[in-house]
């Protein structure tokens, strides 16, 4: 197993980055009725766990037994049946799927598959919670139609059942979906946090750490905690004992986009950006969602700018992101912040230089 | 009362009969010719009608006489009878008279070249008065008339009017042969000629009118100018001199197999046709005059045909003897080109010249394969005995839409193509012979098809098969006089300016012409240049592919000199509208765009700060936002405004070189890589273990986890030495190496190695029996960016290897520590495993004595092993179909891999356990049932 899931936290306990989430999710549950829930935040950052160990506090070490199916649905729309493949993960108390891996048709999920689940009573009444747990995750990336018919089921079948969403971002969850839930903000752990996680591991797996090293790391994953953790396995896999100026292997994808970066500060002109749009195209493909890219392009064309150029190129960063969202082909957004920071940086080239 | 209706009734009598006779007759007209013949009937009938129609005075007489007679006839007979027939001998040579002259008028009647003399009515009433002789006359001569029988009563009149028939009969033969063979008898052309004439006169006096008051020309002609000036001859045909001569060619080709033997020498039938033309006129009278009997005049009808056809035919072998005999070898024509240009006329004419009769199917008939079969196969391969025995010429119009049911019919035509190349290979020399008594489904008659896309996917086969023949726009001054022609005799001012940007403004489509000169012709207006670039008037909605879409879109329109100075402005106004109905016309907007991404960026525009460029993207920003919300909210109705985006693009980028379009593939090869790669993500997050997998995302995969791990996945540290070698640490390295697989569910495989690709050749070169073993989800594919290098540490074979069987044999345990959780569950089988397990120790024990070496193996000898391990790898690398057989091939497997372990280590766990096999406890809703230890030896 890798660290990562080897020194996950298995209950609210042993929670070492939102000691002050847990606690209150544990009070939250242990002394009365659960609301309905929403985790948002940054991924990396430990929401699914924090959902885990919640699961765990509530239906004790039997929400850790799951199992996969991969069931088939037939839903009937009207005049036509849908069929639709959905994988759920399932104990015998809770279930969790992913609606927004119908695409476009997450609405049929969302209005009789959940439905369906919401209605039944849980069959172990054994113990003492008389309603069961549906996770969602990916809410934000569902329909508005989706979200819409979700609302009424989070009303109607309160009694028996509860709904954890899980999303990155809140912004894409409708205000009523919002004001029906529990919102938890699981914020990106603060780096001196991760450096006490990753010492924590160290610790656990018997390792010197040199002093420094795990800031390092912290500094780099970015306050991703999945990859803060990864890398440091990685470097332990390269090289034992630790070193302080010790290279942390770098994603590749981003070393990627930093070549990319560093052709279009070598040459402006239309054939450079055919270039960077196969480039762009490799990155795609290779299931690497469009905004990352763009935000990372970002980040590395900022570090060899000018500074009084880095609030424009920012400010034309968000405008074509935004309008990435509205659209449908990346490519031709992604390709268009590069072609206009071309233009910019060219006639600042210009400018400077004669 | 009586009298009264009397007066009136014989009227619609007489025509009623009239026209059953005349009913009679076309059934026998039919097998002769096949005429347009309600024309000339209803023409006929309204003669008569007006020739009966002024004789007031007569007409008492007439039908009084008919009453009677019948009563006369058959009651008393004999007293009035004499009277009658003594009436009759005092008109008797009067009526041979009139016959003649009767006959002589229909003729100049229906030449139109003289009215009708004065005298006519007078005549027709001394024919009345015949007919109630004649009918009197009839007990004597019943014989002769005796097929004719009235319809109601038993009137004996029959036999003047049938007279009448009979010439109306000739009439009708003469002209058959002329409407339906295109070479027609000399007289009858010159007669055309002196038609002509008259007509040229007629209308030089009313042209003379129309001069002296425009307004005053009425516009009568109901037809459309493009069916009433549709070329009838061959000569007439407006399309490509040389595509004309090939499609006659090919035509003529067919003559040998389809008119065959039936032909005589040439020179003896055209000499003997040239004399009968000629003698035509005369030969008619004689025979007229001789012809009083119904047989007999039949019989003339059926030598007349026999000597048309043999006409046609004596042309038809004329043009054989140049060309050498045998139906040619493509038997199918395809036709294509652009609309208006005249493949279908050109089909219609051309084989109605030589000698075919015209089947045609068209897009608006049932094109099922099913329907379609029986009629073709009707068309193509009979001979109808009743009716026209001119040989048939399938024409299949508009194939090019035929699709999905309609294909049926490319597919019959193929199918009977195909066996006639069969049989044709076998006897080709019987073929040409005996083809008409053969029954099989081949190709017997010349079969045209028409097409406007050559290259539409329909098809495609069938273009492989048949000669294609692609039509070329006719040149314009063909048509401008053509057109001048025509707007000569409708009497439509115009001038020869006008007439020459009209052709070239619809592109030579010679029926939007007429369409368009028709519909001036019908408001009054006169054509002028103006009228043709500011109306919209003849514009035709051409659907241009998409390639010449980009071309103008990427390509500046060269300007004429004269009109860039005068006004700019107006001709960037037509340059939009026109691009725009471009646009608008090619329809697929998404595809169109994706096209103008492809491409825009290998322009050459001159663009120093790339502000062109930051526009042009802009622009398609604009229009995939745009794109987006009109899908998403199924506005369609805004789809209108997406040929602007386009157009502004044009604006900004359009250069006058010759832009080299490539087709969209990268935007299409992103798409399709993507969902492959996407698929096979989610197929291995469902493998990997749900403790896991619940917590990534198949977006987060890539972005944080797949570079960690193919270096956690391949430790430098990990020697490859025999795992007994390893120290303690080292192996618990190796165990804490192989857990992470397989809860990743990631494992080595041979990969295929695929000689297509560069690079892989160049691996293959230097190793080329040495299996590669790769992750089996490709994760690494996932980081293998074109151009880009990433520095793994790549393990050593053997190490990969033994990986591999850890990795199995983990697998395997883990199942069994799954079943020793389940006890309970499978008892059954555990009872029966201990009692094996004990009959396979003492064999595995053999195996080890056996091999010995293998117990300290050197890095050499790992490296041996090769084979056998992948063997397995390789037994498991293929997917098991169902339960069952999954079921047994892993058991296989285990059993196999336990003796291979063996040979690598041997550790006290598996000592313990020998037999191994998987259980899939639970999750499968296959149906469980009890199985036989020895079944899992197999």
């Amino acid at each position: 197993m890798l660290w990562v899931d080897k020194y996950r936290p298995k209950s609210l306990d042993k929670v070492l980055v939102h000691e002050d989430i847990a606690q209150n999710l544990k009070k939250l549950v242990t002394e009365q009725d659960c609301p309905h829930l929403l985790f948002y935040g940054p991924s990396g950052s430990g929401k699914k766990t924090l959902i885990m160990a919640l699961l765990r506090q509530m239906f004790g070490a039997g929400a850790e037994k799951v199992k996969v199916e991969n069931k088939n649905w037939k839903v009937d729309a009207g005049s036509r049946t849908i069929d639709l493949e959905l994988t759920t993960l399932s104990s015998t108390n809770h279930v969790e799927l992913n609606p927004s891996d119908a695409g476009f048709q997450d609405r049929y999920v969302v209005q009789e598959i959940i439905k369906e689940m919401a209605k039944n009573r849980p069959i172990d009444t054994k113990g003492k919670k008389t309603f069961k747990v549906l996770v969602l995750n990916e809410v934000d990336k569902l329909s508005r139609e989706a979200q819409h018919s979700l609302r009424r089921t989070m009303e109607k079948y309160s009694a028996s059942c509860r709904l954890i969403l899980c999303c990155d971002s809140s912004s894409k969850v409708t205000e009523a979906v919002r004001s029906r839930c529990l919102n938890i903000r699981v914020n990106a752990p603060k780096e001196d946090q991760i450096v006490k996680v990753l010492e924590f591991i160290g610790k656990k797996e018997g390792l010197q750490l040199p002093p420094g090293f795990a800031a390092r790391i912290a500094e780099k994953s970015g306050r991703s905690l999945r990859r803060a953790i990864l890398s440091f396995e990685t470097c332990r896999v390269k090289q034992y004992p630790f070193t302080n100026n010790q290279v942390i292997p770098p994603m590749d994808w981003e070393e990627y986009v930093c070549e990319i970066a560093a052709d279009i500060m070598k040459e402006q002109s239309p054939k450079r950006l055919f270039q960077v749009r196969g480039k762009l195209y490799e990155l795609l493909v290779n299931c690497i969602p469009p905004e990352v890219i763009l935000k990372r392009l970002l980040l590395e064309l900022l570090k060899k700018l000018d500074s009084e150029l880095k609030h424009e190129v920012c400010h034309w960063a968000a405008y074509y992101e935004h309008r990435m969202r509205l659209g449908q082909k990346a490519i031709f957004h992604i390709e268009a912040f590069v072609a206009k920071f071309m233009s910019i940086y060219k006639g600042f080239l210009i400018a400077t230089f004669g | 009362m009586e009298m009264e209706t009397e007066m009136d009734m014989p009227m619609p009598d007489e025509l009623e009969w009239l026209e059953a006779d005349l009913q009679h007759h076309e059934d026998y007209l039919d097998e002769d010719i096949e005429p347009p013949l309600p024309e000339e009937e209803a023409s006929y009938i309204e003669e008569v009608y007006e020739v009966l129609q002024p004789e007031p005075i007569v007409k008492p007489s007439l039908p009084i006489l008919e009453k009677v007679q019948p009563k006369k006839r058959f009651r008393p007979l004999s007293p009035n009878l004499l009277d009658l027939t003594n009436a009759d001998n005092s008109v008797e040579d009067k009526r041979c008279k009139v016959d003649d002259s009767s006959a002589i008028d229909a003729d100049d009647d229906w030449l139109r070249y003289s009215p009708p003399p004065k005298d006519e009515s007078v005549v027709i009433v001394e024919e009345e008065e015949k007919e109630t002789f004649i009918s009197r006359y009839l007990t004597d001569i019943e014989g002769d008339f005796m097929p004719v029988t009235a319809p109601d009563g038993n009137r004996v009149y029959a036999k003047l009017v049938k007279e009448e028939k009979n010439e109306k009969l000739k009439k009708l033969n003469v002209k058959a042969p002329s409407k339906g063979l295109m070479l027609e008898p000399i007289s009858v052309l010159m007669q055309r000629a002196e038609e002509d004439a008259l007509q040229k006169a007629l209308q030089a006096s009313v042209s003379s009118e129309i001069d002296a008051n425009l307004v005053g020309t009425p516009v009568v002609s109901e037809r459309l100018w493009v069916d009433k000036y549709s070329p009838n001859s061959f000569m007439e045909l407006l399309s490509d001199e040389h595509t004309n001569r090939e499609v006659l060619l090919w035509l003529k080709q067919w003559d040998s197999s389809v008119f065959g033997s039936e032909l005589k020498s040439t020179t003896d039938d055209v000499l003997s046709a040239l004399k009968r033309h000629s003698t035509v006129s005369q030969h008619k009278k004689v025979t007229s005059r001789s012809s009083f009997g119904w047989n007999k005049d039949s019989v003339y009808n059926n030598n007349t045909f026999k000597e048309e056809k043999s006409d046609s035919h004596s042309i038809q072998e004329h043009f054989n003897k140049i060309r050498e005999s045998g139906p040619p070898e493509q038997k199918i024509l395809l036709l294509c080109g652009a609309p208006g240009l005249g493949k279908t006329t050109l089909a219609h004419v051309a084989a109605r010249h030589c000698g075919y009769r015209v089947v045609e199917i068209n897009a608006s008939d049932d094109r099922s394969s099913s329907s379609i079969e029986d009629k073709i196969l009707d068309v193509v391969q009979m001979n109808s005995v009743t009716g026209d025995s001119r040989p048939k010429c399938l024409v299949i119009d508009e194939i090019d839409g035929a699709l999905g049911d309609g294909k049926g019919a490319v597919d019959v035509i193929l199918k009977m193509v195909s066996s006639n190349k069969k049989s044709e290979s076998g006897t080709e020399a019987e073929e040409s012979g005996k083809k008409k008594k053969k029954k099989d489904t081949s190709l017997l008659r010349p079969v045209i098809c028409i097409c406007n896309d050559l290259y539409a996917p329909a098809l495609r086969q069938l273009r492989q098969v048949a000669k294609v023949h692609v039509f070329v726009q006719p040149t314009v001054n063909r048509i401008v006089s053509r057109l001048k022609f025509i707007c000569n005799k409708e009497g439509m001012r115009t001038s020869s300016i006008a007439l020459t940007a009209l052709a070239e403004y619809t592109e030579c489509d010679i029926r939007s012409c007429l369409n368009t000169l028709q519909f001036l012709n019908g408001k009054k207006e006169i054509l002028n240049v103006l009228d043709i670039s500011s109306q919209v008037v003849g514009r035709k909605d051409t659907s241009k592919s998409i390639f010449d879409v980009w071309k103008e879109v990427f390509q500046k329109k060269r300007l004429k000199g004269v009109r860039k100075s005068t006004n700019i402005s107006k001709s960037t106004f037509n340059e939009f509208d026109s691009l725009h109905s471009l646009i608008s016309n090619c329809g697929n907007y998404d595809l169109m765009l994706d096209g103008v991404h492809e491409n825009i960026l290998h322009l050459n525009y001159h663009d120093p700060v790339m502000k062109k460029t930051v526009t042009c993207l802009h622009n398609l920003e604009v229009f995939d936002m745009f794109h987006q919300y009109i899908m998403r909210t199924q506005k369609m109705s805004l789809m209108v405004y997406e040929p602007a985006i386009a157009i502004s693009i044009h604006n900004l980028v359009s250069q006058h070189e010759k832009p080299n379009i490539q087709w969209p593939k990268s935007f299409h090869r992103y798409r399709t890589t993507l969902i492959e790669k996407v698929e096979s993500l989610h197929t291995w997050h469902n493998k990997i273990t749900p403790s896991i997998s619940r917590h990534i995302s198949t977006k987060s995969f890539v972005e944080d986890l797949v570079s960690p791990l193919l270096h956690i996945l391949s430790p430098p540290t990990l020697k490859p030495v025999a795992l007994h070698l390893l120290t303690e640490r080292e192996k618990n390295e190796m165990a804490q190496l192989v857990k992470t697989m397989v809860s990743y569910a990631i494992t080595y495989r041979n990969k295929k190695i695929d000689p297509l690709l560069p690079g892989n050749k160049l691996k293959n070169e230097v190793a080329i029996d040495t299996p590669v073993l790769s992750f089996d989800p490709p994760i690494a594919e996932f980081v293998n960016f074109e151009g880009y290098s990433c520095n793994y540490f790549i393990l050593a074979l053997a190490v990969k290897q033994v990986l591999c069987h850890e990795i199995e044999n983990q697998k395997i345990l883990q199942s069994s520590i799954n079943k020793s959780m389940h006890e309970n569950d499978g008892k059954y089988f555990a009872g029966k495993e201990t009692v094996k397990e004990k009959l396979i120790k003492p064999m595995e024990k053999v195996n080890i004595l056996k091999n010995p070496s293998v117990s300290k193996p050197t890095p050499v000898n790992t490296i041996t092993m090769v084979p056998k391990p992948s063997e397995t790898t390789k037994k498991r690398s293929t997917a098991p179909f169902n339960f069952f057989e999954k079921f047994k091939r892993v058991s296989v497997n285990g059993s196999q891999l336990t003796q291979t372990v063996k040979k690598v280590s041997v550790t006290m766990e598996r000592d313990s356990r020998p037999v191994l096999f998987k259980y899939n406890e639970g999750f499968t809703n296959a149906v469980k049932r009890p199985v036989r230890m020895h079944e899992f030896f197999l």
